[in-house]
C-alpha cells in the first residue's frame, strides 16, 4: 500500500529523487562509456569514443568528449557500443504470425458456416456475429480502437530474452483480428509501464487475416479485403455524418456513436497521419496492399514481410513502402526415413534455401527493411538467422540500420532513438570486440534510459590438451565448409523457366487449317498474320508474304484455333473460392486475390486455354465479383487482368444456397428454400434500386458508400454481368423472371443443366448458357441433366458455352466441345465456338478474342491435328502475340525442374545429415512444411467448386 | 416369331426386337479384332451367344444379317474399377452403397449389392461398355468384386464371374506435416515417427491378416471331424485367395505404396493387378518385371509433384507400355466415377496422343481388362468361341465424335435408350414458341 501511493507520488513529481526508506536508493544517474569502439549510426564509427550520459539521456559522444567530474566511468575498452536495437513487430501473446485466410489449419470444409448468418450490413441472419462485447463495428475481426497503450503491462520475460539479443526497445502490435487496433511503443526496460511506455498509438495494424471463427463473415482472404475497405468508406462517413449532425443537431436523425470509427479518424487524417502498419501474409498480398494502399490512401504504412518475397522481387519492388522483416527461417526436418524426401515438393526446398536471402531480396528491390524477432519460434535464433542473411548478401551497414535507424523512423521515434547522437535517448547495445554480427561476438550489455543491462561475461574455457588440437581442427573445417555450402544458393528463381517464351514483332504461320470462327470458317491452307499482338489476317492463302522479321511457322498439316476461353474457372484464386458466411456477399472481389504463381497457369496453357473467367464460388444466392483474366504466366495478378473485360458477379440458385448439403446445423441462413431465393434476390434489388436513387438525389445527410449494394447498383446499371449458378428449370425461369422485373439482362446462366428444358425462355431473354459439356450423377439436381443439352439450347437459339468448373478440364476444353458434336450434333465449326467466341461473347469480350479476325488480340493455338479430335495434342499457345507454351521446349523445362529439386536434396542432406537441422528450433522445422498460400493447392479451391459439398 | 420373341423378351429385358436370331452375321465391317489385326470389310458371324467366326469372308447362312456398310466392330468395353451399379447419385447418401466400415471384411461381395435397374448401367452401355468390375470400397481388405454384364433382369443375370479379385487399399505413406497447434483434431495429432511407425503397424497387421487366413486353412484341413470345425465367414472368403484361385487388386497410386506392394505381392507369391497408380510411371521397370497388370485411373490427374512435367499423367500409359506393363483405362471410383464411365474411352485417346500405340489403347479398354479380371476366355477380343459381345460404331471408339449405333452382350442386342436419350428426346419434341 505504502509502496503503490508513493510510486504514484513518484511519478507525479519527476524532481523527488529521494525514494522513502524501504526502497532501493536511485543510482547516480551520469555515465560515461570510455574505450570502445562506437558506431553513432550505421554508417559511422569511432575507434575510441566517449559516450556521456546524464539523465536517461546521451549527453555527448565522440573521441573529444569530456568525462563529467561527477560521472561514473564505464571501461568499454575493446568492446563495440551500437544505438540500442529496435524491434519494430513486437507482438502480444503469440510470436507466430497469425495464419492468413485459408491455410492448412482451415483447410478442412467441414465449419462452413455457424447456423444463421451473421450481421452485416442490413442481411440479417438469425445469430449475427456479436462483434466484441460494448460499442464497435460489428465484426469480431474489427477492433480499430483497441489501444496497446491501455492494456500494456510488461512481459518480463520476453523483455529479458530481447535484451540478451541486443534489443532495447521495441514497437508493441496487436495481433488479432484484421482492423487490429493501435499499437505503443515501448522501452524494454524494468520500471513501471508508464515509466516504459514511450509513445502510445504509434500506429494502426492491418492484417489479411480471417484468424477468427470459420463461421463468420469474413471466412475467406477476398472477405477480408472487402472488409477493409468498407470499414476505411465507413470511417470516412462517419466523420463527414458527425460533422453534418454537430452543424445541425436539430434537424436530423442522431447519428450513432461508434468506437471504432472513431478511433480510425487518426489514420484518416489529412495532417499527422497515423501510419499503418499491415501484415499481408504473402508476396501476392503484399501487392494487393500496394493497390488498396491507392484506394484507400494508405500513404504512410509499413509492410511487415511473409518472407516470401523472394517469390516476386519484381512485385516487391513496386511496393512503395518499407517493410519489416521477420527472420524466422524454415529449417530442415528430421524425417523418420529417407523415403520421407519424397514428399518434400521443390517449392519446400526453395522456400528453405532462398529464406536467408529474403533481406538481401528486398534490399535489392529496393526496399528500406527494418528487422524483427517476430515469427521467431525461439528468439535466440535471431542472431545465428541475421548471419545467415548475412552470408546471403545482405550488407552489415544495412543490417544494423535495420536495428536502428529505420524502425526509430518507421515508429515515428527518429528524433529519440536509433543513433548515438547528444540529446537521444541513452539506449545503447554492447558487444565484445568481435561485434553484434560476428556469430562469436558476445553480447556484453545493453543500456536503456541510461540504465545498463549487464550479462554475466562468458568463461574463458579452460585450456584443453594438445590432442584436442587437430580434432578440433577438423571440426572446425568441417563447420567453415557447411557455412560456404550454405552460403551458396542452389534454388533458381521461381520466375526462372517461367513466363513468355518468344516475342517477335510479327508471326506469321503458313499452311495450316484455320478455325477462323468468323464468317470465314474453317479455311484450309490458311495463312495467319500477327503484328504486334494483333491478327491482321486470317484467310485462305494468297499473294502474300511476311513482313520482314516475322517469325515464319510452316503450319501445314496443323490447324489452328482462337485461344480457348473458360467462362468458369476457379483455378487462380488465393485463400479460399467461396465467402461462404452471408447470403449476399456481392462485395467481396475475386479480383483482389487472383493467384499468379499457381502451376494451373502452365497446365492450362498446355491445352490451349488463353483466357479464363474466375469466378466466386455458389455457397449463397450472391455471392462475389468475378475477374476475367489472360493467362499470361509469369506477370502479375494485376497484369494478369483482362482490362477491357466487364465487371461480373457470381449469383447461384438450388442446393448450394439453400443449404441442403452442407450438414445438419446449417438451417437457418435464409433463403433455405428454392422459393426463398428469388425472394433474397427481389429484397437485395429493390435496397439497391433506392441505394442507386438516393446516389443521384443526395439527401442532405452524408450518404454511406455501401460496397454490397454498390455492385448491385451496377448490375442494374448494365455495367456488371451476372454469371449464374443454375440447374433446375423451375428456378431458372423464377430466376430470369425476377432479374427481369428490375430491367436486368442475366449475362450468363452457368451449368444449367436444364437450361435444355427452357431453352427458348432462355434464347428470348437473351442470357448465355455456360454448361457442362456432360456431368451428371453427382447430385440430386442434376437427376435431369443430359449431354445433349448444349447441342439442344444452341439448335433452339442460345449462345452456349462449355466450361470446365476445374483445374482438369480446363487442360482439354476443345475436347468438352466436341461433346456437342457427339450429343446432338452441333456442326465442328459451331462445337468449337462453345469454347471460343461463345464464351467471348457471354464475358462481354468478343471484340478483343475468340476469334481470328483481323483486329482481334492474337491469342492462338497451334494443334498437332484436327482439335476436335481426342487424338490430338496443343503444340503451341500464344496470347498477345507472344508464345506462352511450346511442347518442344517442355522436356528442358521438367528437366531443369528435375535436378533442381535433386540438387537441392543433395545439399540438405549434406547440411543436416539424417537427425535435420539439429541447431535449429521445433518452430523453425515446423516452418519447412509450411506452404505459401500461392502454393496452397490441397485446400480445396481447385475443382469443381460447384458441385461439391460436405459430407 | 412373335414368341420366339415374346420367350427371349422375358429373358432379357432390354433386347432389341430384332435381336432374337439364333445366328447372325454381320459382313462389310471394319473388324477391330483387338487381339490380332484389325479386318477391314470383313464379316463376323454369331451363334448361340458366342463369336462363332470372324473373318474376310464367311460362307456360313445365318438367320440374320446385317450389312455394316463400313462401320467399325469393337469388343465391348469393360470397365475394370468402378462403382457403377453402387452408387445412383453421389450426393444422395442413401443411393451409396459403395463404402463398408471396418478395416478387414473380405466377406462383402460389391455383386450382391449392384441395383440392375440403375439409371447409369445403360448410360455407359451407350459408349460402348458392356461389362464392368464394381468394386466394394473401404478399410485395408474391402471385399470381393465380381464381372458383371451391363445388362440383366437380376444380380444373378448380370454376375458372369464372382469373386473376380479381392480388395486390398494398401495404407497410406504420405506423412501429414501439419504441426500440432495447427491440426483440426490435436488430440490425434502424431509426429512424423509416431506416423511412420503407426504406417508400419499397418502393413504388419495386414500381411499378419494374411498369415492368419493360411493358419486357418491349415487348421480346418488338419481338423479331424469337417463336421466339427466351426467355420468363420471372413477367414473362409480368405480361403480360395489363399489358395492363389482368386486374385488381388492392390489399390495404390504413390510410388512408396507402390514398391511396397510390389514387394508384399511378389513374397508372398500373389496374383495381384494394381488399381489406381498414379506413380506406376516412375516404376514402370518393377511392375513389368514382376508381370504386375495397372488398372491405370489418372490420365487426367493433374500432376503429382511440382517437378512433374505438365504431361506426366496423359504419358504415363505410355511409359508403362514401352516397359511391358499392361494397361488398363478406369475412371476409378470418385464421386464421378460410377458417372464417368462412358468418358473413359478418351482417357485411353488421351494417352494415345501422348504415345501409346493406338492398338495398346484399344487393349487397355477390351482385352487387359479381361485379362486382368480373368475373363479373357470369353471376353475382350474379337475371337472366335468368345461371348458375343461387341458394339458397332461410325468411327473409332477413341474419337469424341464417334456414334456407337448398336451393341450386343453375349449375343443379344441392347437397348442403347438411356434417360438421357430420353429426356433428349422429349424436349427436342417441345413445340418452339
Amino acid at each position: 500500500m505504502l509502496r503503490a501511493v508513493f510510486g504514484l507520488v513518484l511519478v507525479a513529481t519527476a524532481w523527488a529523487q529521494i525514494d522513502p526508506p524501504g526502497f532501493r536508493p536511485r543510482p547516480p544517474a551520469t555515465h560515461a562509456l570510455v574505450g570502445a569502439r562506437v558506431f553513432t549510426k550505421p554508417d559511422t564509427v569511432f575507434s575510441n569514443a566517449i559516450i556521456v550520459i546524464r539523465d536517461g539521456r546521451i549527453l555527448q559522444v565522440g573521441p573529444e568528449a569530456k568525462v563529467p567530474a561527477d560521472a561514473r566511468v564505464w571501461d568499454y575498452s575493446g568492446q563495440t557500443i551500437y544505438a540500442g536495437f529496435i524491434d519494430p513487430y513486437l507482438t502480444l501473446g503469440t510470436n507466430q504470425p497469425v495464419t492468413t485466410a485459408a491455410t492448412e489449419a482451415r483447410a478442412g470444409r467441414t465449419d462452413f458456416t455457424a447456423a444463421g448468418g451473421p450481421r452485416f450490413f442490413g442481411v440479417a441472419g438469425q445469430e449475427p456475429d456479436p462483434g466484441t462485447p460494448g460499442p464497435g463495428y460489428g465484426l469480431a475481426e474489427v477492433t480499430p480502437e483497441k489501444r496497446v497503450a491501455a492494456i500494456f503491462a510488461a512481459d518480463t520475460k520476453v523483455f529479458e530474452a530481447l535484451r540478451e539479443i541486443g534489443f532495447t526497445s521495441a514497437h508493441w502490435v496487436p495481433t488479432k483480428g484484421i482492423l487490429r487496433g493501435q499499437s505503443a511503443f515501448v522501452q524494454l526496460g524494468e520500471g513501471s509501464p508508464n515509466d516504459l511506455l514511450l509513445r502510445a498509438d504509434v500506429a494502426q495494424c492491418l492484417g489479411f487475416s480471417t484468424g477468427g471463427r470459420d463461421d463468420a463473415y469474413p471466412n475467406s482472404l477476398m472477405g477480408v479485403l472487402a472488409v477493409l475497405r468498407q470499414a476505411w468508406f465507413d470511417a470516412q462517413h462517419y466523420a463527414a455524418d458527425q460533422a453534418d449532425y454537430a452543424k445541425r443537431p436539430g434537424d436530423r436523425k442522431r447519428p450513432a456513436f461508434n468506437a471504432a470509427l472513431a478511433a480510425l479518424q487518426a489514420a484518416l487524417s489529412p495532417t499527422n497521419r497515423q501510419p499503418v502498419f499491415i501484415e499481408p501474409g504473402s508476396v501476392l498480398m503484399t501487392d494487393r496492399a500496394r493497390v488498396l494502399a491507392g484506394e484507400l490512401g494508405w500513404t504512410e504504412r509499413v509492410i511487415v514481410s511473409s518472407g516470401d518475397d523472394w517469390r516476386r522481387p519484381d512485385l516487391v519492388a513496386q511496393a512503395g513502402a518499407p517493410f519489416v522483416v521477420p527472420v524466422a527461417f524454415p529449417a530442415l526436418p528430421k524425417f523418420p526415413d529417407d523415403d520421407a524426401w519424397e514428399s518434400v515438393s521443390l517449392d519446400q526446398l526453395r522456400s528453405w534455401d532462398w529464406a536467408p536471402e529474403n533481406p538481401a531480396v528486398l534490399r535489392r528491390a529496393g526496399r528500406e527493411i527494418a528487422l524483427t524477432t517476430y515469427a521467431l519460434g525461439d528468439r535466440k535464433e535471431f542472431r545465428k538467422n541475421l548471419r545467415a542473411a548475412l552470408d546471403r548478401g545482405l550488407s552489415e551497414t544495412d543490417a544494423l540500420a535495420a536495428l536502428t535507424t529505420v524502425p526509430a523512423r518507421l515508429c515515428g521515434l527518429a528524433d529519440r532513438l536509433g543513433t548515438i547522437e547528444p540529446g537521444k535517448l541513452a539506449n545503447l547495445t554492447i558487444t565484445d570486440s568481435k561485434g553484434y554480427f560476428d556469430p562469436e561476438g558476445k553480447l556484453r550489455a545493453v543500456w536503456i534510459d541510461g540504465r545498463p543491462y549487464e550479462f554475466e561475461p562468458a568463461k574463458t574455457p579452460l585450456a584443453k590438451a594438445d590432442d584436442d588440437k587437430a580434432a578440433k581442427e577438423k571440426a572446425e573445417k568441417k563447420k567453415t565448409e557447411l557455412r560456404e555450402l550454405a552460403k551458396r544458393r542452389v534454388a533458381r528463381r521461381p520466375l526462372d523457366g517461367r513466363g513468355m517464351l518468344t516475342n517477335p514483332p510479327a508471326v506469321f504461320l503458313m499452311g495450316a487449317t484455320l478455325w477462323t470462327g468468323s464468317s470465314n470458317g474453317i479455311v484450309r491452307n490458311g495463312n495467319l498474320l500477327v503484328e504486334k499482338g494483333k491478327v491482321t489476317f486470317a484467310s485462305q492463302m494468297e499473294l502474300y508474304s511476311p513482313p520482314l522479321g516475322a517469325l515464319v511457322i510452316d503450319g501445314v498439316g496443323l490447324h489452328v484455333t482462337p485461344g480457348i476461353l473458360d467462362a468458369h474457372s476457379h483455378s487462380m484464386i488465393l485463400g479460399g473460392v467461396n465467402e461462404a458466411t452471408l447470403p449476399s456477399t456481392a462485395m467481396v472481389r475475386i479480383g483482389d486475390v487472383v493467384n499468379s504463381e499457381t502451376d494451373n497457369l502452365h497446365q492450362q496453357l498446355a491445352g490451349g486455354t488463353t483466357a479464363v473467367n474466375l469466378l466466386h464460388g455458389s455457397a449463397n444466392p450472391i455471392g462475389g465479383q468475378s475477374q476475367v483474366i489472360k493467362l499470361r504466366d509469369g506477370d502479375g495478378p494485376e497484369e494478369l487482368k483482362f482490362k477491357p473485360a466487364p465487371g461480373g458477379i457470381k449469383f447461384a440458385l438450388g442446393e448450394n444456397v439453400k443449404q441442403a448439403n452442407w450438414g445438419e446445423k446449417y438451417t437457418t441462413r435464409f433463403p433455405q428454400t428454392r422459393m426463398g431465393v428469388p425472394t433474397f434476390m427481389r429484397n437485395r434489388f429493390t435496397a439497391a434500386q433506392q441505394y442507386r436513387d438516393a446516389l443521384k438525389a443526395p439527401t442532405a445527410e452524408p450518404l454511406r458508400r455501401d460496397l454490397e449494394l454498390e455492385a448491385l447498383a451496377e448490375i442494374l446499371a448494365g455495367q456488371r454481368l451476372i454469371h449464374c449458378h443454375s440447374y433446375r428449370q423451375d428456378e431458372i425461369l423464377a430466376f430470369l423472371r425476377t432479374m427481369e422485373s428490375f430491367g436486368v439482362r442475366v449475362g450468363t446462366l452457368q451449368h444449367i443443366l436444364e437450361g435444355y428444358k427452357v431453352a427458348d425462355e432462355i434464347a428470348q431473354h437473351g442470357a448465355g448458357a455456360s454448361a457442362f459439356a456432360d456431368w451428371w450423377g453427382y447430385k440430386f439436381e442434376v437427376i435431369d441433366a443430359i449431354p445433349y443439352a448444349g447441342s439442344l439450347m444452341h439448335a433452339r437459339g442460345v449462345n452456349v458455352s462449355f466450361n470446365s468448373d476445374s483445374s482438369d478440364h480446363a487442360r482439354r476444353l476443345n475436347f468438352e466441345a466436341a461433346k456437342a458434336v457427339k450429343y446432338g450434333g452441333t456442326p465442328e465449326a459451331e462445337a468449337l465456338k462453345f469454347v471460343t467466341l461463345n464464351p467471348a461473347k457471354q464475358l462481354g469480350i468478343d471484340h478483343w478474342v475468340g476469334s481470328l479476325e483481323p483486329g482481334k488480340d492474337a491469342d492462338f493455338v497451334l494443334w498437332s491435328g484436327h482439335p476436335l479430335d481426342s487424338g490430338s495434342v496443343c503444340l503451341q499457345t500464344w496470347i498477345d502475340g507472344k508464345k506462352y507454351f511450346d511442347r518442344a521446349l517442355e522436356p528442358a523445362r521438367a528437366k531443369a525442374l528435375a535436378d533442381e529439386r535433386t540438387a537441392l536434396i543433395a545439399k540438405a542432406k549434406k547440411l543436416a545429415g539424417e537427425g535435420g537441422d539439429a541447431t535449429a528450433s521445433d518452430k523453425a522445422r515446423e516452418k519447412f512444411f509450411q506452404r505459401a498460400l500461392e502454393h496452397a493447392v490441397h485446400l480445396g479451391v481447385v475443382n469443381c467448386q460447384d458441385c461439391e459439398m460436405p459430407r | 416369331m412373335f414368341t420366339t420373341r415374346l420367350l427371349l423378351a422375358a429373358l432379357w429385358p432390354l433386347a432389341v426386337g430384332s435381336a432374337c436370331a439364333a445366328s447372325l452375321l454381320l459382313t462389310g465391317g471394319v473388324l477391330h479384332t483387338v487381339s490380332g489385326p484389325t479386318l477391314t470389310n470383313a464379316s463376323l458371324l454369331v451363334r448361340d451367344g458366342k463369336i462363332a467366326a470372324v473373318g474376310q469372308s464367311i460362307a456360313e447362312a445365318a438367320d440374320q444379317k446385317i450389312d455394316l456398310k463400313g462401320q467399325h466392330v469393337f469388343p465391348g468395353l469393360i470397365a475394370p474399377m468402378t462403382v457403377l451399379g453402387l452408387q445412383e447419385i453421389d450426393g444422395v447418401r442413401a443411393t451409396r452403397d459403395t463404402t463398408e466400415s471396418g478395416d478387414f471384411h473380405p466377406d462383402v461381395l460389391s455383386w450382391v449389392s449392384v441395383n440392375p435397374d440403375s439409371e447409369l448401367l445403360p448410360v455407359a452401355r451407350a459408349n460402348g461398355y458392356t461389362h464392368a468390375q464394381p468394386i466394394p470400397l473401404g478399410g485395408v481388405v474391402s471385399g470381393q468384386s465380381a464381372v458383371i454384364a451391363l445388362a440383366g433382369w437380376t444380380i444373378e443375370d448380370l454376375t458372369i464371374k464372382p469373386a473376380a479379385a479381392l480388395h486390398v487399399f494398401w495404407p497410406s505413406f504420405a506423412l501429414d506435416t501439419t504441426p500440432k497447434e495447427r491440426a483440426p483434431n490435436p488430440a490425434n495429432w502424431k509426429s512424423l515417427e509416431d506416423q511412420t511407425k503407426a504406417r508400419d503397424k499397418k502393413l504388419r497387421e495386414l500381411d499378419e491378416f494374411f498369415n492368419e487366413a493360411e493358419a486357418y486353412a491349415k487348421a480346418k484341413s488338419a481338423a479331424k471331424d469337417p463336421n466339427a470345425f466351426k467355420p468363420v465367414p471372413a477367414w473362409e472368403a480368405m480361403q480360395p485367395v489363399v489358395r492363389g484361385e482368386v486374385p488381388l487388386n492392390v489399390h495404390a497410386d504413390e510410388v512408396r505404396q507402390i514398391r511396397s506392394a510390389v514387394e508384399w505381392v511378389t513374397q508372398r507369391k500373389l496374383k495381384a493387378a494394381l488399381a489406381g497408380g498414379r506413380d506406376a510411371w516412375r516404376v514402370a521397370d518393377l511392375l513389368a518385371t514382376n508381370r504386375i497388370p495397372v488398372l491405370f485411373e489418372h490420365v487426367f490427374t493433374q500432376p503429382a509433384r511440382d517437378t512433374d512435367p505438365y504431361d506426366a499423367h496423359y504419358a504415363a500409359p505410355a511409359v508403362l507400355a514401352r516397359a511391358g506393363v499392361k494397361v488398363s483405362f478406369t475412371d476409378g471410383t470418385d464421386r464421378f466415377g460410377a458417372s464417368n464411365v462412358r468418358n473413359v474411352p478418351y482417357a485411353a485417346a488421351q494417352a494415345m496422343a501422348f504415345g501409346l500405340p493406338r492398338e495398346e489403347a484399344w487393349r487397355g479398354l477390351t482385352l487387359y481388362p479381361a485379362e486382368a479380371l480373368g475373363v479373357a476366355d470369353r471376353l475382350g477380343s474379337l475371337e472366335a468361341g468368345k461371348e458375343a459381345s461387341f458394339f458397332v460404331a461410325d468411327g473409332d471408339i477413341l474419337d469424341l465424335r464417334t456414334q456407337v449405333k448398336r451393341l450386343w452382350i453375349a449375343g443379344q442386342e441392347v437397348s442403347l435408350e438411356s434417360r438421357h436419350t430420353r429426356l433428349y428426346d422429349k424436349y427436342r419434341a417441345r413445340p418452339k414458341p
